[in-house]
């Protein structure tokens, strides 16, 4: 089974593995919308691929999302040495660091071929005020996440994020979505 | 020297064109820019009606469109046109306005078909332009509509250089060749180092940015002096080290029609083994090259001198670095893009990442990712840049500096010690300089724009033929 597998075919996991990774993707969200990012960082595996690929008005739709083609495509160290920058204090576009707020919803945790890792589909609507900018910015997106549930908790694996823009109205993804 | 105060007007927030552009003229005698070119309504609407609708323009890599029937949606300015290869090889560029109403026959970014269909009331037409269809032809026409007067307007011509395709909406343009001039040359070095050259990685990648058009292109048209300031962090978490020598191993390349280059004496600064962008220190690239095409200049540019940054008036621009990612084996990326103006003070970014034709999946993905983490909506580099850009246009924008008057200050180098006078010795095409100092390269790119905005640039050469809408 794929990270994008329907859930609608699938079973989903017990109630308490649910809980826990809708738990899990809350947690997340808070540290990063609280400037934690260090503490976020030790949840991602060592073997992490966070990936936000290219999306396209094409027809037929199903042509949309080129899984050959990125906006991003990191491992850990990738994000490890985007933190680093960004506690440099010289990473201009977040001097000061965005004010965020994400809002982590339609959760979805369904069982995958590795017994100890889920797949976790859910929506983040990120707002975004950067700066001393006078406006906001909303990036809405889908994730697909492959999360593997340690005895420390979970960790996430792989996260896909499906931008929903083709084109962002934001200024950049300097924020981790 | 000092800024001669400008005469202070309660009522004067916006300033008739041609008063402005002749104050334009006047100032870069004394290299000072007013502001107000970089975010103003009439600034904007006569760059519409003057250059884009007026001059060459990038419209996209031939790699995009490898097969028949295949096309992407793009822009001319503020016009959509699809591009599209036509069922005999030849490339389109077409209006994306139907000729009955004006519905966008095309609403997807890229695709393949051999039919774009109005959503409207149904006209077809073929995929290079020609109307084949109406609905209910026979009571709603009588007989078929002409083809040869209704089918999707045409850039008035279409021609390509080392696969990149530009198309101008004006016949009065000078051949692609003779308007790249320079720039033509140094594209030859840029993509033609090894048999296949470059392909596209991917689509563009597209992101608004709220700077001007003219902030990026002159910013690529060689702006190191602010590397040591804006991209210090880079150096902070060891991707990249020495910034602060940038503007002394700079080498600038300035050609005619405002064509601009930046390149660095690699091989110089950091040892002899870095040669050809520092493609000569990473195993895989240098033994697929072959420079024989070139001439002597081109291939002492390229090992020792390469360009790291370039802009083609009006609004494409290049860039390459050596890449090291913070895992894996470093590489070299190559990135066009366009500056698409939107809005007084404002573009959408579109980022194209090239990789070469003979690098196989793994390394053409290890440059796509560097490159992308580097420059790109995403990019450690490229975030800062075009944050930075939002407050040209801003101060641009205001009410109190347009009461001043404000001027950017382009004088750097006027009293520098540094030897900025064109390079007598050198061979290739244009001016060359052996310093990043002086901000000779933006002014280069501006003085093209008052040219272009003043109506001064040299019409086609007499006698010369142009392609009509179409590129065989």
């Amino acid at each position: 089974m794929t990270a994008t597998a329907d859930p609608g075919t699938t079973s989903a996991v017990d109630a308490s593995t649910y809980t826990v990774v809708v738990q899990f993707l809350a947690h997340e969200a808070r540290l990063l919308d609280e400037g934690r990012e260090g503490e976020w960082l030790e949840l991602l595996e060592d073997d992490l691929l966070y990936t936000v690929p290219s999306r396209q008005s094409t027809e037929p739709r199903s042509d949309e999302v080129n899984r050959a083609a990125w906006r991003i495509r990191d491992t850990k160290a990738h994000v490890r040495t985007r933190i680093a920058r960004q506690n440099t204090g010289r990473a201009y576009s977040e001097v000061p660091p965005s004010r965020t707020l994400r809002l982590v919803g339609s959760v979805e945790v369904v069982p995958t071929s590795e017994t100890d890792v889920v797949a976790a589909h859910s929506s983040l609507l990120l707002y975004r005020q950067r700066g001393i900018d006078v406006h906001f910015d909303l990036i809405p997106c889908r994730r697909n996440d492959r999360i593997r549930l340690t005895a420390a908790g979970p960790r996430l694996l792989a996260r896909e994020v499906i931008l929903t823009e083709t084109s962002l109205k934001t200024a950049n993804l300097g924020v981790f979505l | 020297m000092t800024i001669p105060s400008e005469p202070r007007s309660a009522s004067a927030f916006s300033t008739p064109l041609d008063v402005l552009l002749d104050r334009v003229e006047k100032d870069m005698q004394d290299d000072l820019v007013p502001a107000e070119i970089f975010h103003s309504e009439e600034v904007f609407r006569a760059e519409m009606e003057r250059i884009f609708t007026n001059t060459w323009v990038f419209v996209a890599h031939e790699s995009e469109l490898p097969k028949a029937g295949d096309f992407v949606q793009r822009k001319i300015g503020l016009d959509p046109v699809i591009v599209s290869r036509d069922g005999k090889g030849g490339i389109n560029v077409l209006s994306n306005y139907c000729r009955h109403r004006g519905t966008q026959v095309c609403q997807t970014d890229a695709g393949n078909s051999r039919f774009f269909t109005c959503p409207y009331h149904g006209w077809t037409y073929a995929n290079d332009g020609t109307l084949v269809g109406t609905p209910l032809m026979h009571r709603a026409y009588g007989e078929r509509v002409d083809p040869d007067l209704w089918s999707l307007k045409r850039a008035a011509t279409v021609e390509s250089r080392n696969g990149f395709v530009f198309a101008s909406l004006s016949e009065d343009v000078p051949p692609l060749e003779e308007w790249l001039g320079g720039a033509g040359w140094m594209l030859d070095l840029i993509t033609n180092l090894a048999p296949g050259g470059m392909r596209v990685a991917g689509p563009p990648e597209r992101y608004t940015v709220n700077g001007d058009w003219k902030t990026a292109g002159e910013n690529f048209a060689g702006d190191v002096y602010h590397l040591p300031t804006l991209h210090k962090s880079i150096e902070d978490v060891e991707l990249i080290e020495g910034l602060q020598g940038t503007c002394e191993i700079g080498r600038t390349y300035e050609f005619e029609n405002g064509h601009t280059f930046i390149g660095h004496a690699w091989t110089e600064a950091i040892g002899p083994f870095f040669t050809h962008w520092g493609y000569g220190a990473i195993p895989g690239y240098v033994e697929n090259f072959d420079l024989s095409g070139l001439d002597e200049t081109q291939r002492f540019v390229a090992e020792h001198e390469p360009p790291t940054v370039g802009t083609i008036f009006p609004n494409l621009s290049f860039i390459r670095i050596f890449s090291p990612l913070p895992d894996g084996p470093p590489g070299v990326f190559t990135s066009f893009r366009q500056w698409q103006p939107v809005a007084p003070g404002k573009l959408e970014l579109w980022n194209w990442q090239f990789v070469w034709d003979f690098q196989d999946e793994e390394s053409a993905q290890r440059d796509y990712v560097g490159g992308q983490y580097c420059f790109g909506s995403a990019g450690v580099y490229e975030q800062d840049d075009t944050v930075a850009w939002e407050g040209v246009q801003r101060a641009a924008a205001s009410p109190w500096m347009r009461k001043e008057g404000m001027k950017f200050n382009y004088q750097q180098g006027q009293n520098s010690p540094v030897d900025q006078a064109p390079d007598p010795d050198w061979q290739g095409p244009g001016v060359h300089r052996k310093t990043g100092y002086g901000e000779h390269v933006q002014f280069n790119f501006l003085r093209q724009w008052l040219r272009t905005m003043k109506g001064q640039t040299t019409p086609r050469t007499a006698g010369t033929s142009t392609t009509d809408g179409g590129m065989a």
